[in-house]
Parts: C-alpha cells; sequence; structure tokens
C-alpha cells in the first residue's frame, strides 16, 4: 500500500499592519516598499503568532511545517527562516521542519548553510527537510546577486553542501565561486546520508535533470494549478525515467493556499479579508500586473537568450496574474487559494491530486492580514474533516497510479 | 553597411561595418543602440561614416556575437584586444557609448598606444560619490506588464517622444528587438548587476594613462549616467579637449541628435590630425 499526500503547512509570515489605502498609494510590496510604513507598536507579538500558529499545526497532526526566506519585503518576515526553524524544534515534537529554502547565492558561503542546516537537524533530532533555493528577482535586486551566474552558483553551492555532510572533512573544495581550503563542518547531520533534499523548479528542464540525477525531492514552485503543473509531473516523470528512475508522488510537491469554514458562504465571507490583503498587497511586485513584477523578465536575465526568445513567443504580457483576481471564481479557475466548506475543500484538492499526482501538499492557511482565530479555526477543521479523507483516498489512488516496483516485471522493459 | 562575422580565438563575434575611406574608428555599443536592440547600423553611425570606416562589434552575446562564460570588465576589455587583432588593427580611433564608453576607456588607459583619438559618449565606468549610475535592470521590469516609461526616461531626455518609443516600445515589440534588448541586459548583467554597479573605482586614478586626445559627449539631461561622470572624465583624461554637453538629450544623445554628435566627433577628429597613429604604424614597421 502506498502512503497517501503528505499535508504540510506553510506559513509565509506576511506583515499584516499595512494602511488600507496601501495599494492605492504604493506600487510595489517588494524591495523598494518603505519601511516606515512598518508599526512597532501593532507588530508586538506577531513572530510569536506566527510561531504559534506554527506550533498548532505540529499539534494538530500536519506532517510537517514549511518556511521560507525573503528579504524586503511585506509578503515574508523571515529573512532568516533559521531562526523561525530554531524556535519551532523546541516548540514542536513530531512533524518535520521544511526549510523552502535558504537561497544559496545570497550567502558568503555554501558552508555556513551546511553548518546551519546540521545544527537544526540536531535540534530537531533528525525533523529537517533540506531546500535549497536560488532566489528569484526580488533577491537579485536586494542582495546583488548577478543574475546571469546565479544558476551555477546555486548549482555549485548545493554540490558543496552535499559533499560537506557525506565526505569526511576536512577536505578542500576547488570550485569557481566557493573554493574552500578547509571543509570540515561540525556538527554534521542526525539524518544519513544527510536530511531529504527539495530544490524548487518551475519547468526549466535543466533544473529537473539536476533534481532526477541528484535523487532530489522537486517542489514545483508555482502558485496555480491547472493543466501546468499536470504537464510538470509528466516532464518531472520522464526526466526520472531517462535516468533510470521511477517517478513517485513522494518526489514532488506543490504549494497551494486554503481555507476552510462549516459552510462554503461561511468560508468565503470569513476569509475575504486575508485573501484580498494578501491578493492586492502581498503579491503586488510578484504576481501581479499592477505596479512593476520584479520576479521574472529582461531586468533578471539569469536564462540564456534562447530560453527568453521561447518565453516571448508563448506568452502575453497582458495575461492577468494570480494577483489580479477579483472574484472567487477567478481564484477557482487558477486553482490556487481553496476557499469552502470541508467537503469542498477535500474536493477540490482531490481534484489536483487525481491530476497532477503529486505526494506533498505544502499548504498555506494564514494569508495576509488574516485574524490569528480564523486562521487556526481553518487549520483545526482541515485537520480533522479534510485531511484525513485525502490522506486516505490518496493512499488509493498513488496505489492505483504507482503499483510497487515488482509489479513491474524486469522482462518489460 | 556590411555585416560580417570573425572568428577570434573559436569565437563568433559580429561586425557591422560602413564607410570605405578614412582612418578605422572603432566603435562600441551601449543599451539604446546598435547591436543593443538594432540589427544595423544607426544614423549616427551612417553620418560618421562619411568621415571613416566605422567598425562596430556587437558584444559578447549581443546580435549574433558568441556569449562569453564569463564576462567580466577584464574579461571583456580581454576580449577586444583578441577582436583588434584578429581584425588587424594595431591603431585606431574609439568611440564608445554607455559601457561602451566604459570598455573604451579601459582599452585606453592600458593600451594608449593602440588608441588614437578617443571619444566617450555617456559612458559609465567611474564611481562618482553622490552621482550614482541608474538602476538599468530594475526599470526594464515594466510597469503593468507592458509599460517601459520609466526605462525611457532613464534613457531619453523626452520619455514619449518618437525616438524614445521607437526604441524602447511599450507592450512587446518586434520578437528579434525584444531579445537583442535582453541579450544586451544579460551582457551588462555580468559587469554591472552586482557592485560595483558599471563602474571601477581604481578607473578614475588610471584616467591619465589615457594620452591620446579625448572628447567627451554626453546628454544634458543624461539620468542614467548623470552629466557629473562627464566632468569627471574630462578632467581625468590627460589630453581631453572637449567636453560637450548637450542639453535637450538624454543618455542616448546619439539617437536623439544623432547628426550633432557624429559631426562633433568628425570636427574633433579634423582638428586634432592622427598623428600619433601615424607615428605608432611607424614603430609597428620598424619593429
Amino acid at each position: 500500500m502506498s502512503d497517501g499526500v503528505q499535508l504540510y503547512c506553510w506559513h509565509f509570515m506576511s506583515y499584516p499592519h499595512l494602511p488600507a489605502d496601501f495599494d492605492e498609494k504604493y506600487d510595489t510590496g517588494w524591495v523598494t516598499v518603505p519601511n516606515s510604513l512598518w508599526d512597532k507598536d501593532k507588530s508586538r507579538g506577531l513572530y510569536q503568532q506566527y510561531i504559534d500558529q506554527l506550533a498548532y499545526a505540529d499539534e494538530l497532526g500536519f506532517d510537517g511545517m514549511v518556511l521560507n526566506e525573503h528579504h524586503q519585503n511585506i509578503y515574508g518576515l523571515m529573512p532568516s527562516p533559521n531562526l523561525i526553524a530554531a524556535a519551532l524544534t523546541q516548540r514542536t515534537k513530531r512533524g518535520k521542519i521544511v526549510i523552502l529554502g535558504n537561497l544559496l547565492p545570497l550567502h558568503l558561503s555554501p558552508l555556513r548553510i551546511a553548518e546551519e542546516y546540521a545544527m537544526l537537524d540536531n535540534m530537531s533530532d533528525g525533523r529537517l527537510i533540506a531546500g535549497f533555493a536560488p532566489g528569484s528577482g526580488p533577491e537579485t535586486f536586494n542582495y546583488n546577486v548577478a543574475s546571469a551566474s546565479s544558476r551555477s552558483q546555486f548549482w555549485e553551492a548545493v554540490d558543496f553542501i552535499q559533499r560537506a555532510w557525506t565526505e569526511p572533512g576536512p577536505f578542500e573544495y576547488e570550485g569557481r565561486h566557493y573554493p574552500t581550503r578547509y571543509v570540515n563542518p561540525w556538527p554534521q547531520p542526525t539524518q544519513k546520508p544527510h536530511p531529504p533534499i527539495w530544490i524548487p523548479g518551475s519547468r526549466s528542464r535543466e533544473t529537473l535533470v539536476e533534481i532526477a540525477k541528484r535523487g532530489y525531492c522537486y517542489f514545483l514552485s508555482s502558485r496555480s494549478h491547472g493543466k501546468e503543473t499536470a504537464r510538470s509531473q509528466e516532464m518531472f516523470a520522464k526526466i526520472l525515467a531517462e535516468h533510470g528512475k521511477r517517478y513517485q508522488p513522494s518526489r514532488m510537491g506543490i504549494l497551494m493556499s486554503a481555507y476552510v469554514a462549516e459552510t462554503d458562504a461561511q468560508a468565503q465571507a470569513e476569509a475575504k479579508e486575508g485573501v484580498w490583503y494578501f491578493l492586492k498587497n502581498c503579491l503586488k511586485g510578484h504576481l501581479r500586473r499592477e505596479g512593476r513584477q520584479l520576479t521574472f523578465g529582461p531586468g533578471i536575465p539569469y536564462i540564456p537568450a534562447e530560453e527568453f526568445r521561447d518565453y516571448l513567443k508563448f506568452s502575453d504580457p497582458t495575461t492577468p496574474l494570480l494577483g489580479d483576481a477579483e472574484s472567487f471564481d477567478d481564484l477557482q479557475e487558477s486553482a490556487s487559494i481553496v476557499v469552502g466548506s470541508a467537503e469542498t475543500v477535500y474536493r477540490r484538492i482531490m481534484d489536483i491530486l487525481t491530476h497532477s499526482k503529486v505526494g506533498n501538499l505544502l499548504i498555506q492557511f494564514h494569508l495576509g492580514n488574516m485574524q490569528d482565530a480564523l486562521a487556526r479555526k481553518s487549520m483545526r477543521l482541515f485537520a480533522t474533516e479534510v485531511a484525513p479523507r485525502l490522506r486516505e483516498d490518496s493512499a488509493k489512488l498513488f496505489a492505483r497510479e504507482f503499483p510497487e516496483a515488482a509489479l513491474v516485471p524486469e522482462m518489460a522493459k | 553597411m556590411s555585416a560580417r562575422i570573425i572568428d577570434v580565438r573559436g569565437r563568433k563575434v559580429a561586425v557591422a561595418e560602413s564607410g570605405r575611406g578614412g582612418p578605422p574608428l572603432v566603435y562600441l555599443h551601449g543599451f539604446a543602440d546598435v547591436h543593443g536592440i538594432a540589427a544595423d547600423l544607426t544614423p549616427f553611425h551612417q553620418r560618421l561614416a562619411r568621415h571613416a570606416r566605422v567598425i562596430a562589434p556587437a558584444h559578447p552575446g549581443c546580435n549574433g556575437s558568441d556569449e562569453l562564460a564569463s564576462a567580466s570588465i577584464d574579461d571583456v576589455v580581454f576580449h577586444y584586444l583578441e577582436v583588434f587583432d584578429a581584425a588587424d588593427l594595431p591603431c585606431f580611433d574609439l568611440v564608445g557609448h554607455c559601457v561602451g564608453g566604459w570598455i573604451a576607456a579601459e582599452i585606453a588607459v592600458r593600451h594608449p598606444e593602440r588608441v588614437a583619438r578617443l571619444t566617450l559618449v555617456g559612458a559609465c565606468g567611474l564611481f562618482v560619490p553622490g552621482a550614482p549610475i541608474g538602476d538599468v535592470f530594475m526599470h526594464a521590469q515594466p510597469e503593468r506588464g507592458t509599460d517601459l516609461s520609466s526605462l525611457r526616461a532613464l534613457l531619453f531626455a523626452d520619455p514619449n517622444g518618437a525616438t524614445a518609443k521607437r526604441w524602447f516600445p511599450d507592450g512587446r515589440g518586434d520578437l528579434d528587438e525584444e531579445v537583442r534588448r535582453y541579450q544586451m541586459l544579460r551582457f551588462g548583467s555580468f559587469m554591472g548587476f552586482r557592485p560595483p554597479y558599471f563602474y571601477r573605482r581604481e578607473l578614475r586614478e588610471r584616467l591619465y594613462r589615457a594620452s591620446m586626445p579625448s572628447l567627451v559627449i554626453w546628454g544634458g539631461q543624461d539620468r542614467m549616467v548623470p552629466p557629473a561622470h562627464g566632468t569627471a572624465y574630462s578632467d581625468g583624461l590627460s589630453d581631453a579637449r572637449h567636453f560637450a554637453v548637450i542639453d535637450g538629450a538624454g543618455h542616448a544623445v546619439h539617437l536623439e541628435q544623432p547628426e550633432r554628435v557624429a559631426d562633433l566627433i568628425a570636427h574633433f577628429h579634423d582638428q586634432h590630425p592622427d598623428e600619433h597613429a601615424g607615428a605608432q604604424l611607424e614603430s609597428t614597421a620598424r619593429a
């Protein structure tokens, strides 16, 4: 019997105290959003509230808690997710701690990440899932990452860390970006050979090939889940097969957002404020046409010119993005933020799982300026009324779709 | 105009040329420029070609030239020394705009014997306190998905004039031009996305080594490389003969006032005959 879907609670820790006219007055929530808007009095206790929500997810039986790294924006107040992860090692007992991830090219040396992740793996008694990400447009502006070389820096840093965790030290690392005479980190991780490694990617074949070769988990970095998500899964499965490996749902994860309440109407009424704060403010500068989007484009020229030509051919700069949604119906189309009763949310997520066959669902419950009590209620209803059915039915689905290796005779190859 | 590909130690370099007579003049381009957007030489280059043999290579990765694995300013200077050798150009006039001006200045301080006369137009390359070079990369990200008016404001005196809109139209422009814009941004990102942002602090102290007659031309409304950089070049070069600030023009002064800029360069060359180059050629022949 296959395992069912793994359900994680992702917290972005957005800044919730923006003025009501923020969208009118400011053209972005990223990089240049003035930090004079930070309200130190209203913000007292904010991190505590967010950490408490993650600890509650652990109590509710989620498979893990997800954190990630952002800089100089209102979307995510975790310049260092490792600090929050350290707090979670002391507040939680069961769930995995997923950091998705540290942005490798932003750091002076990957040695520091190998060290901090190893500390967290020890402090959590082997519960760390180690995510590595290259960072996207806003981070290149924030941290002076030369985007044309960020990919090669990223993969070199990944190699560095994996070797630092698996090869006896000290050894000398002869890299182009991170040459280091003495690689010998203390401590070493608790998990052997090393903590599971997750890497986000969009649909870049080059990235998927690297993930497939190295046996890592592929996290699809998209907030919308239409046909493209299924296509990404098919592409990843095909690339795995080309490398003599078989796709399993546990090899892939996606991000989505959910809000659960007693009825569909109540869910929409309760989620409305937080969802639209998130779409209009947090996504401004990232996934909205309004303002200046800094996530991808000619000013962040990290892909080769021929790939950019393909992007130009197959994209339309006037197509609405997620943050341009005006109604719950618009949101329903993108399958990004699922809002409704337990039955509705179950059905919609099962639909995504049936099409995309991914085994890790990373779900954002707290959106924008959502009140603590609402976020907690939604998490509780999800954990008690949605999660058990998803686990059971997805296990059946995956068993059907991915029978054990033994069922595929060698001679059939 | 003729375009050809020359082979430089196994790398392809696309070179546009124009003008039969006259001494060789190498032109190194910037963002809003030939190779940075247009496939062919522009009216500015055509007018220059009345007086000189204009040789305009496309930077690595731009408009048919192969990309370099690494394109730091030093990598690019070495690349061009190899290009000049491959093109059999021991000594020549050198004109550079924007990033091309920086590359030209770096070549001039290292190899003054190869540069007969130097012209810098809106050149980056210097650190001038209080007058930072604008962030072309952030402004290249359109507002509302299609609006490039802030990029045009960085590069042109009149951001909504016909010239600015021809070079940087809103929305999706011609696919090949869009790709060339991208290639130039990608090339530039190796040299100026991370600090130092299109400058080298040491260059200012080295400018005195550029001993050839020099001309500095700036758009008075240059918002990408403020005119204070022109003053710094003019003060630092050993033999700067003239610093021309053209009012009513921005960073892309050679697109906004092509005849004016070309004529300034032609006049400068007329005033300062190429004795230096002649002497160099003789000494090369003797050796």
